[in-house]
């Protein structure tokens, strides 16, 4: 049953009795190995999920450090990426932008700046894909789509017509017209 | 209406379009394409997805030669697929129902009509959405998709192309969940107080440690990942497992829940709507390969003040409970059973004020509208309207909070971070469009 209205949350004693104790969760966080022990992301992600949006900037500071890290890993920062997604904002776009031209991080860079609102992040995602090809490619279309971004509306037509794009570019590109001819302005 | 047995196959199909789907949906468009309306004409199918869920399908569409005929099936896995050919071709005694592993190829094909999406979950919009837009009417298996934007992705595009689309969620063509809903609808049990849904566990090998292994011969991982983010391949994630991962499912909460809530929602009348509040206590895994709640346990409640939980039944399997001031009704998909016997009788009594839509068969009901080209039992809408409260709960589990949703506007009110777990982004190059 739901409690009443005017009660606060309730805790939940059970949801981090199991989590395993780690120095720095944020940075371990970030060198995350698939099959790895993941407990630190656990620890980061129910803290994050927790904070309130007055407390964002300052978590958001803390994800990006971590992604920063020299010794990232490719599941770390997908990790990161992900948390970025809920709580990212302009301030983490630079960041994010730069990891578009790297070919083993765009696709997490992708994931957190299709969820980030603002124009800094449609920026960018139209910027960067010159640096991109292929599946990227429309990858990264899809997600100017998804955003609403009508300001794409010439780069995608441009897209759509050069022959020299495969088809898998193109005709993405031009399911990304059709979406947003539909979408609000 | 009389019952499926009482008819012949032929005449079920003539009546149960009009009588079954009239009472519920508009009229959709004929798609004047391939004249799939025509009474004589064999309904031609292509399955998408082979493994178990799609096993529940193949047996009656095969048992069905009359009427249906499976062209195609599709799956990453060659195994699958080929196992699955072949036991269509086997039946028909020919060579002609072809395998694929990429659904683009099958969704391509003119003479298919119908696609039945039967992959895991994170790829349920986008086969479907591919299936309509290439002119296939769809069946798609719960839960209708991974997320509420693929969901509302999925509708649009159902009546953007004027195709028929049903979900999975075959207790609507059950008796036994029409009866009880129909029964509720009408104040049956007097003032409604509450609805129980039991789902089974999740997650049994909690805590699996796991490694990356490498790709078995003949399986496409990357086309199995699809939009989904990217990982190495383990055995324990992959066929079945894949529901204890919230990158592919949220386990128990769409697989049974989309069931059992769903038969809520049709007694509350909410196939257009959905509650406007959610709670949430879920325990999850904090290491290990799964990541969906071990224990379930939301509630939401609806703008009439009628909670609806669903909680997590370690023995005793799923059911749903409607319980009213008269008394409470208690279903499962093998059994009712109700507080006082009178409660049953007058549920089976003629003569409500209030008649549902009724259907006796899921497979059959798809494939009467998609002659007569009307809306089925279980239409897109309120298959993804279903699907959202399943992933309401999951989404007020994971926050650990009180959340207000809009059921007009598809989105809470006054929490950012909820509105964002809406969607997610897809790995390329698939996406939502």
């Amino acid at each position: 049953m739901c409690a009443a209205a005017s009660s606060p949350p309730a805790a939940n004693p059970d949801r981090k009795s199991n989590a395993g104790a780690t120095p720095d969760p944020w940075e371990a966080c970030a060198r995350l190995e698939y099959g790895g022990d993941r407990s630190p992301a656990w620890s980061v992600r129910e803290e994050l999920l927790a904070t309130p949006p007055e407390g964002w900037p300052a978590a958001e500071t803390r994800l990006l450090k971590s992604l920063a890290r020299a010794d990232a890993t490719a599941a770390g920062r997908a990790f990161l990426c992900q948390m970025l997604a809920l709580v990212g904002s302009a301030q983490s776009v630079p960041a994010l932008a730069a990891l578009l031209k790297d070919v083993d991080a765009v696709e997490s860079a992708r994931y957190a700046l299709e969820a980030i609102p603002g124009a800094e992040a449609s920026a960018a995602l139209r910027e960067g894909i010159a640096a991109v090809s292929g599946s990227a490619k429309a990858g990264m279309i899809g997600s100017i789509a998804i955003r609403g971004d009508t300001s794409a509306r010439y780069l995608l037509a441009g897209i759509k017509g050069n022959p020299s794009e495969p088809a898998i570019v193109r005709e993405a590109a031009g399911r990304a017209l059709e979406h947003l001819a539909t979408a609000k302005a | 209406m009389p019952t499926a047995s009482t008819v012949t196959r032929r005449r079920f199909l003539q009546q149960s379009g009009v009588a079954t789907a009239v009472a519920a949906a508009p009229l959709i468009l004929p798609s004047g394409l391939r004249g799939a309306g025509a009474p004589s004409r064999k309904i031609t199918v292509g399955i998408v997805g082979a493994g178990n869920i799609s096993d529940s399908h193949f047996g009656p569409l095969l048992g069905d030669p009359e009427n249906v005929r499976i062209l195609a099936v599709c799956d990453v896995d060659r195994e699958r697929r080929d196992d699955a050919a072949a036991r269509v071709n086997r039946t028909y005694g020919n060579q002609d129902c072809k395998a694929y592993g990429d659904f683009r190829e099958l969704n391509r094909r003119s003479d298919i009509d119908t696609v039945f999406v039967c992959t895991p979950d994170h790829w349920h919009a986008l086969v479907a959405i591919d299936a309509m837009r290439n002119g296939k009417d769809v069946y798609v298996e719960k839960p209708l998709t991974l997320t509420i934007q693929e969901g509302r992705a999925l509708v649009a595009t159902a009546r953007k192309y004027h195709r028929v689309a049903q979900h999975g969620t075959q207790h609507r063509s059950m008796k036994r969940f029409h009866d009880v809903a129909e029964f509720v609808r009408n104040q049956g049990l007097g003032r409604l107080d509450r609805i129980e849904c039991f789902i089974p566990p999740n997650n049994r090998h909690v805590g699996a440690t796991w490694k990356p292994e490498p790709v078995p011969a003949g399986l496409d991982w990357d086309m199995w990942l699809g939009p989904a983010p990217w990982r190495p391949y383990t055995s324990l994630g992959c066929h079945y497992n894949f529901r204890f991962i919230s990158d592919s499912a949220y386990g128990q909460v769409t697989n049974w829940g989309a069931h059992y809530l769903d038969i809520g929602q049709w007694a509350l009348d909410m196939d257009a709507s959905g509650p406007v509040e959610v709670e949430g206590r879920g325990e999850f895994p904090s290491s290990g390969l799964f990541t969906n709640a071990t224990k379930v346990d939301f509630t939401v409640r609806y703008a009439n003040g009628v909670p609806m939980f669903c909680r997590t039944r370690f023995e005793g399997g799923g059911t749903v409970r409607f319980v009213g001031e008269r008394g409470w009704l208690d279903i499962a998909r093998n059994r009712m059973s109700a507080s006082h016997n009178d409660l049953l009788r007058e549920m089976q009594a003629p003569g409500k004020k209030i008649q549902l839509p009724l259907s006796n068969n899921h497979h059959e009901n798809f494939f009467a509208c998609v002659r007569s080209r009307q809306r089925p039992i279980a239409d897109v809408e309120l298959g993804h309207r279903t699907t959202t409260v399943c992933n309401l709960g999951q989404i007020a589990m994971v926050l650990g909070r009180k959340l207000r949703w809009d059921p007009a506007k598809e989105e809470f009110v006054g929490d950012a971070m909820a509105n964002r777990l809406r969607g997610r982004a897809m790995r390329s190059p698939w996406a939502l469009i």
